[in-house]
């Protein structure tokens, strides 16, 4: 293929991306195939090593559109829907906990607790490690930190 | 197995709803779905009317307002709430539940769309992410045992900043309890959705957007990425591509970090 006509056909899926999103139904078989492979490898990793389907889906499909097998029209859309839905997706996890209340009364209110600072450890250390190798990138190696 | 609820109960109604419930585990999914929408659109009505009041989440609203009404249909059936959620609520809630795993492979979408910032802060990314883990795992440890937790108890909170999947065979494998780490993945995601704008606020996290994200993805997992992506792209895609590295780092580092705490 000559340059010119690849540069041409770049522009035009370039513009269909933009254009249009893939039907819903092709879009929900693009998560469904991913998923069922996933579901496949998921098993192959050992058990002191676990690595659930939907992280290897996560990982399969960010592959997938670095490489351009799929496109982001053909994901974009019900990856947005179920991204909209996650906090209603958790519910039946968090009523999960009514099969636990035996266990919260076996290990007291100091477990509640353990859990509620660990949660806020996790994000402030996570995020403050984050600025430390910032400043690091910033004034050791004098490189741009720069984010839009 | 099949719950005889309604040799239990004494009122002709709920002989006819226990009939309805007390089904094949399995078979009625109808009751935990309609419950599950329900005290999720209450919760969303609440949020609304009180002008956003933070425990009004409603995530978290959701939560307690579906337990308390499987507390009070367990009394009225004369069991306890575990076997009444387990055979009432548990068969409809798998199937919402079911939806997480193509929610999470959708965070994908907001990781490529930043792949800029990815490639750009490669190193710094998995650094942080790496040495994070490390010190919060020195936290929650020293924490843990301040709180008077039993070594049982310690082993169980080590593995919570991984997606439940990975945290409660870990857990397991560490001397822990898995139902305690699952329940600690649980209530991180919850008091993440109900508290990050207040915590950003007080930690002033807004600051660096990309320790943001990945601080939210840390400690909120899917949950927390959907927090982040309402505070912007880049966040959004942090904190998406925690979720992946975060649960790989915790299969790698907690069990040696176990080791050397003498809980193994």
């Amino acid at each position: 293929m000559s340059q010119n006509a690849k540069n041409q056909t770049d522009k035009n899926s370039a513009v269909k991306e933009e254009e249009k999103d893939s039907p819903v139904l092709i879009q929900m078989a693009i998560f469904a195939s991913i998923l069922f492979v996933s579901s496949l490898i998921s098993p192959l990793f050992p058990a002191s090593f676990p690595v659930p389907t939907p992280v290897i889906g996560l990982v399969l499909l960010y592959l997938l559109l670095l490489t351009g097998v799929v496109k982001l029209h053909m994901v974009k859309k019900f990856a947005e829907f179920m991204i909209g839905l996650i906090a209603f997706l958790f519910v039946p996890s968090g009523i999960q906990l009514a099969a636990s209340l035996d266990i919260m009364k076996q290990q007291g209110w100091q477990l509640i607790i353990v859990i509620i600072l660990s949660t806020i450890i996790l994000l402030v250390v996570t995020a403050y490690t984050t600025n430390g190798f910032m400043w690091l990138r910033k004034h050791v190696l004098h490189r741009s930190t720069d984010v839009e | 197995m099949i719950l005889e609820l309604t040799q239990t109960s004494t009122y002709p109604w709920a002989k006819w709803l226990g009939d309805a419930l007390s089904v094949v585990p399995g078979k009625n999914l109808y009751f935990g779905i309609f419950l599950s929408i329900i005290v999720f659109l209450i919760g969303q009505w609440l949020f609304k009317i009180s002008n956003g009041f933070f425990l009004f989440q409603p995530l978290f609203v959701g939560m307690v307002l579906g337990i308390f009404v499987l507390w009070l249909m367990a009394k009225g059936f004369h069991t306890d709430i575990a076997t009444f959620y387990t055979s009432a609520y548990k068969p409809g809630g798998d199937l919402i539940f079911w939806f997480l795993n193509p929610a999470t492979i959708a965070f994908a979408v907001p990781l490529y769309e930043r792949n800029d910032i990815v490639k750009r802060f490669f190193v710094e990314i998995f650094l942080s992410l790496i040495v994070g883990t490390v010190i919060s795992l020195y936290a929650i440890y020293y924490l843990s045992r301040l709180f008077g937790l039993s070594a049982q108890g310690i082993a169980s909170m080590l593995p919570q900043a991984a997606t439940t999947a990975v945290a409660m065979p870990i857990s397991t494998a560490i001397g822990g309890n898995a139902a305690v780490t699952a329940m600690a993945c649980i209530l991180n995601a919850v008091i993440i959705y109900a508290l990050a704008n207040w915590l950003i606020k007080i930690f002033h996290l807004n600051a660096d957007p990309i320790g943001a994200g990945l601080g939210l993805g840390t400690a909120g997992h899917t949950v927390g990425s959907a927090k982040a992506l309402q505070l912007g792209s880049v966040q959004g895609s942090m904190a998406s591509i925690s979720v992946v590295v975060i649960s790989i780092v915790v299969d790698l580092v907690v069990p040696p970090f176990a080791h050397l705490m003498g809980l193994m």
